[in-house]
Formats: structure tokens, C-alpha cells, sequence
């Protein structure tokens, strides 16, 4: 009978345990796997699970271990991975009907350099179609719950990937964050998520959304663990021409430097907006309270440009992504419809019936936004507004180290709630994608509880280009400080 | 700014999506309102504003011209909905450029 | 019939032509923007990876290589080169497109505004006419399609189609020219030219053939004195350069013949059909072309320094033009000798070997046998000057033999289709074979004597005055020496002994 009870100890932990042989990497993942099939019925977290992938890890790290090597980072460590990297031996279906029998054929670097240090692959993520959606409901393979509240979405697009590690069923999984689909789902499920610098992690096996606002990044119960996985997966890959020469410091030795003297930048405009919860107000503010009270210097900023965000993303997303997702023509892989006239006929009605309504809606708004005549208005108005975000950002780093927002303006909502509503649910980025546009770092930490609800909040803490270190520093900071626990019900009752 | 339902069928067919007219009905309205909150970014003065592709200011990035594995053909072919002789297989083409 | 018709055409019309030419880099080791080897044919999808096929989540790299070819074809023509650059996405869908977009350049190619000088015609009508250059720019070449069923391979009428993507992602440079082209010949030169120049530079074996060069036309005509452009059409498939003239003859031939009798011509795209010796429209979509194009957000800009390009112009070849200039000034060649010569890399490089050898004031008989038998040779065996079997050294050396006058030219000929099969040094052969040639006058003269001894009635009758007996006379005294003496001697012994 697999000891359940090893999915409550950290990353950093269990790592630990196995080095001292307290556990076996086979125990962890059979621990996993017994919290995927007790839950995942429920919470729908995965589309595939990998027994037999986390398995053979296993036994690599216990040969280690009897072999008395020392062991990589993250040895041992059940992790998630988001269905939109691929992973040979696994099918990466982008939670899409046209990817749905879609075996991988090469491996995604970051997820190569998960493995590479230690982690057990326990499954394959669900999401909103290509990353299409801020709840996870988008998804051809039905939606991911949240593990606090079954009725509610876990936030996306990478709500599988926030709903596992939430719920226990993976220690850290990765996701992928285009305007927030890693903080937002982190802020929703009470995870640690992180969005790292543009350029920062490789995207080489990342299937694209946007190629100039993805980046894969970590979630993770602790800040701590979301460091060691950064640490993992960060550096420069030759196969991807946007990841960036920087070195990538030691995460691990920033995080008990505290924040005292800390310049924090409140964005008190972002708080003022339309549609932002009272409660999630209260949290920002109980974040600030709580570095000022750890020695931080706390002032407040404002970032107008912003707000014109979202405008820019929902013309560059949809046009780069209406651009990616030409390859998915029946041809080479994927779904094609059986009686096709013609090629012209095989190509439109295989897109058609294989995409759903979501990804439908954003590859016609990106080739309309891309068509002759409207460039200018909206492909390149939007780059020009990059240009303006960037720059405002670029000045409240001179007066501050990190920047404090809310991450979701509002908690976990209902299932259904706003699928009819596609304006509405654009909004739940309304936060995150300013630091996509910039290409800036962001994490988000959990910062309570709603009252009434009992819903996680999280707070989203921004910091320069590569400065990852000074954002683990602050969130590490702020985290102790909060001393929340944030175990979901459902996890406590099973 | 308003779609037109001629507008919503010429972009699907750019984008080569079939769409059924209920779709193409749908569509007009919904892009139609979301064009209709979007369209504020026309109105900001972005006049000699350079246009940002990349977060990051990094040029020149290439590779050198080294021969590396791909793929054996069975793996290029794994998942071909159709295949033959070690090609693709696609059915006729109609009205296309020849040689395009 | 079109090009007997083309000079009457071009009395009343101007053809205003401007060529697009797409050439694959099949000098580089890899591809565009992944490492599968850049090669021709192959079974069918076996030089593939993830980037080339548009598997999901695979990203393009630059090859640096490439990057610079396409900088030196700019140098090479004179192009402006940019300082900032950048690769777009041109998206359209096509079945042997991976990605349904093309990664390309639009409004920042890496060469522009640069210009080409073509020498058209022979002697006392030949002229050089400048074509400007508009632009160079760097793309991926797409995958290939075979049709099957319906007739010969063509796509309409067949049933179905294989796509092979061992081409696809091929580095390809695309040079636009201005409209500055005015007659099929100079399309012709042009292009000829042009290949050339990127034979000499080494970026491609520009093999109109095996299509990694293609040459596609834009054509109008007006009448002569007209300042406004008629409209164009673009013709394609060209595969070899008497195709595009061909084409373009009867292209502008077949324009007049509408103008004359009172119709337009229709801006459409036309196929070259050799066999039928005519163009025709082809049916294409009615959606019009909208490639949706922006910067390719998959990789990041360009910015090239003067020092890297001026290290770029440093790898400059010499160009054939050059070349040829510099045979005919320093080495005292004919001009149309020079420029078979020149316009070879290959051969140019045996050529100034052999002179070198040999001396430069040979430089003329071993322009001849480079051109002769050497030329004959290769062209008999197919075989490539650098591995046909005769060195620079071995020619040089025979023509010195020649020059020396220890053999005769005809002897020459047997040693040089000796030292073919052979491998040997011509003077080993020589040696071997007995052949040096008698050039001592006394024994000369024994044998003339001899021969004249022998005949007296043609003695006779060249005293008479039949002085076109001597090549008889040289003829016998040739073969009394078995072919080894000295023609020149021999001549000169003969006349002298007759007129005593």
C-alpha cells in the first residue's frame, strides 16, 4: 500500500529522504500515482498518466542511491507536465480532438532537464486548448476542477498543472504562461507559480501559442521548490533562437536574504481597477503590510500603459497564434476528416471539426488582426504599445526592486460561469499579461484565504529582466512572513 | 469596429476554417465585440513610437552549419494520418498554382 | 515561329521584363534553420527533423552560413547591405509547406539596390547593358510533391499526391531584378551571368535542371516611345536558359498579337510548356494573396557591423568578369577565349595552374588546349577538370614540349590522348614512344634529298611553276621520318632545295 502521506513533504524534502534512503524514489512514485488514482477521477488534473515513464525514473534514482552517487536536484520528485511539451513515449494532445492521438516524437528541453534532474514524469497536464482560456474549461477532454471547490474552475490555461500540484498528486509540475496561464491558475488553486523572464527557460518543444510572450515556468507548493525547478530548466538552448546567453544564478542562496531594505513598488492603479474583489484588495495590501513590517522600503506606483495590456495581447496573441497554428492541416499528424474531396476540403474541415470554439475564435481574430488593411491599426498599434509598457515598467524599476500586484482579480469562479463570455473571462489576465508584454518576471504567492469563500488569493510580486533571484528573495520573504497553509479540503478529507 | 459576416467568411477562408453558418453568425458578433474593446489601442497617439517584437534586446543569434541526426522516417511518419512509399499522402489538389 | 517574330515585334513594342530568381545554397552542409543535411534527391523524407517537417513545438534556428552567402551574393552585385534585418512570416497554406508559412524576408532584406553588368551579343553588336538589382533576400525552400495518376506527373487530373520534405527548409536566396531587361537575349545574359557568379562564389551548383536555380519573369510590352507600363504576366518553369528566352519570346510575341488585334492583356500567371513551345494561364484560385505577413517572433533581429561585412568582402572571390578582363590584358588571350575560360571557376583555376607552369607567354597555346582537346575530353568522359586525369602540370608540360619543338602538334594530340589513359608525364611518353621530334637540319636535308632524288618528274614540274607541290613534297619527307620531324624545318629545307 503506497504511503500517500509522502505527497505533503516538499520537493526538497523528499529529495532528502531518498539521498538518506528513508524512501525510495519508487515509494514517491508510487505515492503519486496511488494520489492520482484516489483524486484524478474527480479533479481531472491529467490526460494521460505515466506509470510506467515514472516508474523507470524511479528505478534510475534508486540504482543511484544503491550506488551510493549523489543525486541530482530534484531526484525523485513527482512532476506534472503541461500537454502542450512534448515527451517521447507520451502524446502531447494540447488538450485538442486534432492532437487527440498525437505521439510525441522528440522531447521538449525543459522537460528534458526536468528529467535530467531526477524528476518522475507521473502524467500529462490538462489545459485549455493550446493554451486557449483562463479556466481550463477549453479543453476537448472535458474540465479540470478546482481542488478547493469541485464546482470551480482551478484557473488556465494551465489548470491541470496547478489542479495536480494543489491536490497532491504531483510535488511540481511545469505549465506555461503566454498572459498568466501559470500565475493565474497558481493564484486560483493556492500554488506557488512562476512566469520566468521572457527568454529565460527554452521553448524548444513547447508547442506555440504565442512565440513571443510563451515561457514555461514551474509551479509548486513552496517557493523554495519553485526555485529548484527554475534552477532545473533555466538556461540558453541552441534550439531556441529567443533563449537568452544570461548565466542563471543560484536561486537557492537568495531565498534567505530577507527583504529588509527592499525597495517594493505597490501598483495602486492595477488595485483601483474595475472588477478587482475587495478581497483580493485586502491581500495586496496585507502583502505590503507584511514586507513593510519585514524591513522592506514600500512605496506605490502607478503603471497607466498597462491597462491597454490587454488590448495589445488579444491582437499579438491570437495573430502569432493564428500563424502557429497553421501546421495543424491533417498532412503530417493530427486529426483529418475521412472523406475529404479535395486537399483544400481535407485541410478546412479537418481544422474546423479538430479545433474547438475557443481556438476557432483567436485564429480568426489573429488573421483578421494580421489581413491587409489592418496591420498597422492593430499588429503594429500593439507592438508600439509593447514598446510604451515596457519602457513605463523600465522606470518603476529604477525606483523599486519588485513590483506587488494582485495576480487574478478575482478568486476561483464557478464552472460555466463565464464560458459563454469570452470578454469576461479575457479580463482574469488583466494582471499578468503586462509582464508577458515586457517579457518581465513574475511569481505568484499565496496571500490568503477569501473569507467568505474560502478560496486561495494570490499576490503576483514582478521584478526586473533575469532577476528571478531578488523575485524567489521577496516571495520566499513574504511567504514565511504569511505562514498560510494552503491544503485544499479535498486533500485534507482523503 | 463591426464584422461583417462577407468579412468573418473571407478571414476563414484565409485561415482555411470550414465554417457552418451558424458559426460564421456567431462569430461576426462575438469578434465584433471583442474588435469593439480592442479598438481602444487605436486611438493612443503612438506616433514615433518604435514597434517592440522582443522583450529582450538580443541579435544575431544563428547556429553554425553542422549536419545533426533527424529523424529516422518511421518516427517522421508516426503520425501521418496517411502514408505510402515513405511520403505523405494527400488527396488531388484542385484549382492550385502548379509548382507554387 | 515566336522568335522568328520577336525582331518585327520589337520594332513597334518595348518588352519590359524583370526576373525573379530563386536559388537553393547547395554549397552549405545544412539546412536553413535546422541540421539535416542539404542534398538533392534521396528517398523521400529521410533528411527530416522535427523543425523541417513543422512538428509542434520545434523552432527555427538561422544558419549562420547562409546568413552569409546571401551577404556575399549581395557584395558580389553590388547590393547595399543592411544594417538592421530581420526575418518575416509569409503564411499561406500548401501542402508541401510545413509550417503553412514560409519563413522569409519582406521590408528588411539583408541586400538591396544593387546592379549587375551583362555583355549581350557577339562581336561588333554586342553591348553591355546595367540590370539593377532591387533585392536579395534569405528564405526556406519548401518540400516536394509527386502526383499520381492522371497524366505525366502533372497535378491536374490526379488522384492523389506524395509530399517529401527532404527539401523543405533548403536555404534559398531570391534575387528580384529592376524592369531594366528589354529583350530575351539579355534575360538570357542575365541569368547566364548570374550563375556565373554564384558558381564562382561558391554558394550553389545553380543547376537549372535539378531546379536549385529557378527563374521566374514578369513580362510587359508598350509601344515603343510609351513611358507607362503595359500590364504583366509572370511566367514560371523555365527549367533550363533557352526555356526563359524561349519563353520570353514568344511571351511578348503573343502580347503584341492581342494589342494588335485589339484585346488587353490580362495580369495572370502563365506556364512555360516546352514541349508545346507555348505559355498558357493556369487556373488558379480566386482568392486573392494575402500573406499576413510580420516579424518572425521565433527568432531575433539582425544587426551586422562594417567590420563584419567588410570581413564578409574580404572573402570576395574574383569575380569572372574580372577574370576574363584580366586574361585578355595580362595573358594577351582573345576576349571570347577568356570568358569560356573565366566564366568557369573550375576551369579558370586548371588554366592558371597549366600557366603558371608552363609561363605566362604560353599562355595562349594553353588557353588552346584548354579549350581543345582538354575541353573535348571532359566534355566525351562527363568527367570534372579536377579529376579527369590530366593535371595542370601534364599540360604545361606538353605545351612546352610543343613551344620547344621537341614534338609536333600532331604528335601532341597522341601524347595527350596517352597521358589520358595513362596518367603519364608527357615527356615520359615521348621518351617512352621514340616521338622527339627531329629538329637537326642535316639529317633534314639527307632526307629531303632523298625524297627529291626519288621524284624527279614533281621536281620537274614544280621548276615549272606547280608551287603547290610543296606541301606534297613535306608530305613525303614527313613520312620518310616517320612523323618526327619538325614540320616547320622540314617546309623551309624543301623550298630551299627546290628553288636551288
Amino acid at each position: 500500500m503506497a504511503d500517500r502521506t509522502l505527497m505533503h513533504m516538499t520537493a526538497a524534502r523528499l529529495r532528502d529522504a531518498i539521498a538518506r534512503r528513508e524512501v525510495s524514489a519508487r515509494e514517491v512514485a508510487e505515492a503519486a500515482l496511488a494520489q492520482v488514482e484516489a483524486l484524478d477521477a474527480r479533479v481531472h488534473a491529467f490526460n494521460q498518466v505515466t506509470p510506467d515513464l515514472a516508474l523507470a525514473a524511479a528505478e534510475r534514482i534508486d540504482r543511484m542511491v544503491a550506488a551510493g552517487e549523489d543525486l541530482p536536484p530534484l531526484a525523485g520528485v513527482p512532476a506534472g507536465i503541461k500537454d502542450n511539451m512534448n515527451l517521447l513515449g507520451t502524446r502531447t494532445t494540447c488538450s485538442s480532438r486534432i492532437l487527440e492521438n498525437y505521439e510525441s516524437v522528440y522531447t521538449c528541453t525543459a522537460v528534458q532537464r526536468l528529467l535530467d534532474a531526477g524528476a518522475l514524469p507521473i502524467g500529462k497536464c490538462n489545459m485549455d486548448e493550446f493554451a486557449f482560456g483562463s479556466s481550463t474549461e477549453n479543453s476537448a477532454f472535458g474540465p479540470t476542477r478546482n481542488p478547493w471547490d469541485l464546482e470551480r474552475v482551478p484557473g488556465g490555461s494551465s489548470g491541470g498543472s496547478a489542479a495536480a500540484v494543489a491536490a497532491r498528486m504531483a510535488t511540481v509540475s511545469l505549465g506555461s504562461d503566454t498572459g498568466g496561464s501559470i500565475r493565474q491558475p497558481g493564484a486560483l488553486t493556492g500554488t506557488v507559480a512562476v512566469k520566468p523572464t521572457y527568454g529565460r527557460v527554452s521553448r524548444y518543444g513547447l508547442v506555440a501559442f504565442a512565440s513571443s510572450l510563451d515561457q514555461i515556468g514551474p509551479f509548486a507548493r513552496t517557493v523554495e521548490d519553485a526555485a529548484l525547478v527554475l534552477q532545473a530548466i533555466a538556461g540558453k538552448d541552441p534550439m531556441d533562437a529567443t533563449s537568452v546567453d544570461e548565466p542563471v544564478s543560484d536561486y537557492i542562496a537568495a531565498l534567505d536574504a530577507g527583504v529588509a531594505g527592499l525597495r517594493v513598488g505597490v501598483v495602486t492603479d492595477m488595485l483601483e481597477l474595475e472588477g478587482c474583489a475587495g478581497e483580493v484588495r485586502a491581500s495586496v495590501e496585507r502583502a505590503a503590510k507584511a514586507f513593510a513590517d519585514l524591513g522592506a522600503d514600500v512605496g506605490e506606483v502607478e503603471l497607466p500603459m498597462s491597462r491597454h495590456g490587454l488590448s495589445a495581447y488579444y491582437i499579438i496573441g491570437p495573430a502569432e497564434a493564428s500563424s502557429n497554428l497553421a501546421r495543424f492541416d491533417g498532412i503530417r499528424y493530427g486529426y483529418r476528416v475521412p472523406d475529404a474531396e479535395d486537399v483544400l476540403d481535407l485541410c478546412m474541415r479537418s481544422r474546423a471539426e479538430g479545433f474547438g470554439t475557443e481556438t476557432i475564435r483567436r485564429v480568426m481574430l489573429g488573421t483578421y488582426a494580421l489581413s491587409a488593411g489592418y496591420y498597422d491599426a492593430y499588429y503594429g498599434q500593439a507592438q508600439k504599445t509593447r514598446t510604451l509598457i515596457m519602457r513605463e515598467f523600465a522606470e518603476a524599476f529604477e525606483r523599486f526592486d519588485v513590483l506587488l500586484t494582485p495576480t487574478s482579480p478575482t478568486v476561483a469562479f464557478k464552472i460555466g460561469e463565464k464560458a459563454s463570455d469570452p470578454l469576461a473571462m479575457y479580463l482574469s489576465d488583466v494582471y499578468t499579461i503586462p509582464l508577458n508584454l515586457a517579457g518581465l518576471p513574475g511569481i505568484s504567492v499565496p496571500a490568503g484565504l477569501c473569507e467568505e469563500s474560502g478560496l486561495p488569493i494570490g499576490v503576483q510580486i514582478a521584478a526586473r529582466h533575469f532577476d528571478e533571484s531578488t523575485m524567489f528573495r521577496a516571495a520566499a520573504a513574504l511567504e514565511g512572513a504569511l505562514g498560510l497553509d494552503m491544503t485544499p479540503p479535498l486533500v485534507r478529507e482523503t | 469596429m463591426a464584422i461583417t459576416e462577407a468579412e468573418v467568411r473571407h478571414v476563414a477562408m484565409l485561415a482555411r476554417l470550414a465554417l457552418t453558418d451558424e458559426q460564421v453568425q456567431h462569430l461576426a458578433r462575438e469578434l465584433s465585440s471583442i474588435l469593439g474593446h480592442i479598438d481602444e489601442i487605436k486611438a493612443l497617439d503612438l506616433a514615433g513610437v518604435e514597434p517592440t517584437a522582443h522583450a529582450f534586446p538580443v541579435r544575431n543569434v544563428m547556429r553554425p552549419d553542422e549536419v545533426r541526426p533527424g529523424l529516422p522516417r518511421d518516427l517522421a511518419l508516426a503520425n501521418a494520418p496517411e502514408a505510402r512509399d515513405g511520403a505523405f499522402v494527400i488527396p488531388r489538389i484542385v484549382g492550385a498554382e502548379e509548382g507554387a | 515561329m515566336a522568335k522568328d517574330r520577336l525582331a518585327g515585334v520589337l520594332e513597334r513594342y518595348e518588352a519590359v521584363i524583370g526576373l525573379e530568381i530563386h536559388t537553393e545554397l547547395t554549397s552549405l552542409n545544412s539546412k536553413m534553420f535546422c541540421g539535416c543535411p542539404v542534398a538533392f534527391g534521396g528517398e523521400p523524407n529521410t533528411r527530416v527533423c522535427p523543425v523541417c517537417l513543422g512538428m509542434p513545438g520545434a523552432l527555427p534556428v538561422p544558419n549562420e552560413a547562409a546568413v552569409e552567402a546571401t551577404v556575399l551574393a549581395g557584395l558580389a552585385l553590388d547590393c547595399e547591405i543592411a544594417r538592421f534585418s530581420q526575418f518575416h512570416r509569409k503564411n499561406y497554406f500548401y501542402p508541401d509547406m510545413p509550417k503553412n508559412y514560409q519563413i522569409s524576408q519582406y521590408d528588411l532584406p539583408f541586400c538591396t539596390n544593387g546592379r549587375l553588368d551583362v555583355e549581350v551579343g557577339e562581336g561588333d553588336a554586342a553591348y553591355v547593358t546595367r540590370i539593377g538589382i532591387t533585392r536579395i533576400h534569405l528564405e526556406e525552400d519548401t518540400g516536394k510533391m509527386i502526383h499520381v495518376g492522371g497524366a505525366e506527373g502533372r497535378i491536374a487530373g490526379a488522384d492523389f499526391s506524395l509530399v517529401d520534405f527532404n527539401r523543405a527548409g533548403t536555404p534559398l536566396i531570391e534575387l528580384v531584378t529592376e524592369p531594366d531587361i528589354r529583350t530575351p537575349e539579355e534575360a538570357r545574359r542575365f541569368a547566364q551571368t548570374l550563375r556565373t557568379i554564384f558558381l564562382a562564389l561558391g554558394i550553389s551548383d545553380c543547376s537549372m535542371e535539378e531546379g536549385s536555380m529557378r527563374v521566374d519573369a514578369n513580362v510587359s510590352i508598350r509601344p515603343r516611345g510609351a513611358s507607362e507600363f503595359g500590364t504583366k504576366a509572370e511566367v514560371k518553369n523555365m527549367n533550363s536558359f533557352k526555356a526563359l528566352h524561349d519563353a520570353l519570346a514568344y511571351e511578348i510575341v503573343r502580347q503584341a498579337d492581342l494589342l494588335d488585334s485589339g484585346g488587353r492583356v490580362v495580369q495572370e500567371t502563365r506556364h512555360w510548356d516546352a514541349g508545346a513551345k507555348r505559355t498558357s494561364a493556369l487556373r488558379s484560385k480566386e482568392e486573392a494573396h494575402d500573406y499576413r505577413y510580420f516579424p518572425e517572433p521565433d527568432m531575433v533581429p539582425f544587426e551586422f557591423t562594417d567590420e563584419w561585412i567588410e570581413s564578409v568582402r574580404a572573402k570576395l572571390p574574383e569575380l569572372p568578369a574580372a577574370r576574363r578582363d584580366r586574361y585578355v590584358s595580362d595573358l594577351g588571350l582573345p576576349k571570347q577565349d577568356a570568358r569560356l575560360i573565366a566564366d568557369d571557376v573550375a576551369l579558370s583555376r586548371f588554366f592558371e595552374a597549366a600557366v603558371q607552369a608552363a609561363g605566362a607567354s604560353r599562355a595562349k597555346p594553353v588557353a588552346n588546349w584548354v579549350l581543345g582537346e582538354l575541353s573535348a575530353h571532359l566534355n566525351a568522359t562527363g568527367a570534372a577538370v579536377d579529376e579527369c586525369g590530366v593535371s595542370p602540370a601534364m599540360l604545361a608540360e606538353l605545351v612546352v614540349l610543343v613551344d620547344d619543338g621537341v614534338i609536333s602538334g600532331k604528335q601532341a594530340k597522341e601524347v595527350f590522348a596517352e597521358m589520358v589513359v595513362t596518367g603519364e608525364m608527357p615527356g615520359a611518353i615521348v621518351e617512352r614512344k621514340g616521338m622527339r621530334q627531329v629538329s637537326d637540319e642535316a639529317a633534314i636535308e639527307a632526307a629531303v634529298r632523298k625524297v627529291l632524288d626519288e621524284n624527279p618528274a614533281e621536281v620537274s614540274s614544280y621548276r615549272a611553276g606547280k608551287t603547290g607541290l610543296v606541301g606534297w613534297f613535306v608530305g613525303q619527307v614527313m613520312r620518310e621520318m616517320r612523323g618526327q620531324a619538325n614540320p616547320a624545318v622540314v617546309n623551309e629545307v624543301v623550298r630551299r632545295l627546290l628553288e636551288q
